[in-house]
């Protein structure tokens, strides 16, 4: 049986700031200091062609990597450790363009659900437009990922194209993909709730793979659990938190550890557990 | 359903390994770069940080011969050009 234990005591306190967690992290992402520390990656999805962007993007670098036939040890390694630590945690709490989608849900419009199976394009996105285009066909290729992103294209091409409209330069406009890409995602962010990340985000693809075994984790207490099914309907994102916890579709906003019983909560792998002290007490 | 041991041992391996692929890169990985004009008795080699700077500006390309050449002369470009 297990209480709440400290993880997930101090996550319950902050899950109604959640909103307010991830704009302070944009301090981090924003580059409020001009240092443009581009030598570096950031676990976020955030261009860094952006005029706001203190790191680089890791999707680009590995994407810009595999086209240059390098291997991005920094980039993969990145990831790899913060996926351990986190997986999702960071998508859901940390990640400037999940918040941008976060906000736009906040707007009273009707909202649609997606099909399971829709899952799992991320990972198509991530084999086909991050790893074996740039490798196979280099970075021209109207497929490769930067040429496709809408993070790109919101956070950078379209800052760009303002300074040169205001600088009276000539408009260098994105392709035609990227400008199509850019308005279904400003029009779906209102109607599905994290569209982009739900559906094609190959970041989030590759933090969901750490979900099962990352340091931080959802802890479902079957003891607990009433089946009441309320934790269905606090998930904005179709999973059903009691059967699948730790979900690869999950993006850890938390909201399911509302759940009344305390069955779900936020746990670490290094917290004992109630049961754990029990059979310490009666093994000793 | 892993257990809580196994979990630890994964979690601490999977550290272990982007730790260590992240100090590779950030302190002993480098790629030859040569100019974009000129021939490859002139390429440098360049740090992963580096690289990545380069990369994020669309700096570098890979060319025909499989070698890494830079994309410009003189001043870098601002940004990607994706």
């Amino acid at each position: 049986m297990v209480t709440k234990n400290k993880t997930g005591g101090f996550a319950s306190k902050i899950l109604g700031w959640r909103i307010w967690v991830q704009a302070s992290f944009l301090v981090v992402w924003l580059d409020p200091l001009g240092l443009r520390m581009h030598t570096m990656c950031s676990p976020v999805f955030h261009c860094y062609a952006c005029p706001l962007a203190t790191f680089a993007c890791p999707i680009g670098v590995i994407a810009q990597f595999g086209a240059l036939h390098v291997f991005p040890f920094i980039a993969v390694g990145l990831l790899i450790a913060f996926g351990a630590l986190f997986g999702t945690l960071i998508c859901g709490w940390v990640c400037p363009f999940g918040f941008l989608q976060d906000l736009a849900a906040k707007v009273p419009t009707p909202k649609f659900d997606l099909p399971k199976f829709t899952g799992h394009f991320r990972y198509v996105v991530l084999i086909v437009t991050v790893l074996a285009v740039p490798y196979f066909f280099g970075e021209e290729h109207p497929l490769f990922v930067c040429r496709v992103c809408p993070a790109g294209a919101l956070e950078a091409a379209v800052p760009t194209m303002a300074g040169q409209a205001m600088s009276g330069e000539t408009i260098i406009w994105p392709s035609v993909v990227k400008l199509t890409i850019l308005v279904l995602f400003l029009i779906t962010i209102f109607f599905i709730r994290r569209p982009w990340c739900r559906l094609l985000c190959p970041l989030g693809a590759i933090f969901s793979l750490f979900n099962r075994v990352s340091a931080f984790f959802l802890r479902f207490d079957g003891d607990k659990c009433t089946h009441c099914e309320r934790c269905h309907k606090l998930c904005e994102y179709g999973i059903e938190p009691e059967k699948t916890p730790n979900d690869l579709r999950c993006i850890r906003c938390l909201e399911c550890t509302r759940c009344s019983p305390d069955a779900l909560n936020l746990g670490n792998i290094f917290e004992r557990s109630e049961a754990e002290d029990v059979l310490q007490e009666n093994t000793l | 359903m892993v257990n809580k041991n196994t979990k630890i041992l994964i979690f601490g391996l999977l550290v272990l390994l982007g730790a260590a692929m992240l100090a590779y890169g950030a302190f002993f990985h480098s790629t030859n770069v040569s100019p974009q004009l000129g021939d490859d008795s002139a390429a440098i080699a360049k740090s992963e940080p580096a690289l990545i700077k380069e990369a994020s500006i669309g700096g570098v390309t890979l060319d025909e011969s499989g070698k890494i050449k830079q994309t410009y002369t003189g001043k870098a470009p601002e940004a990607c050009a994706t």
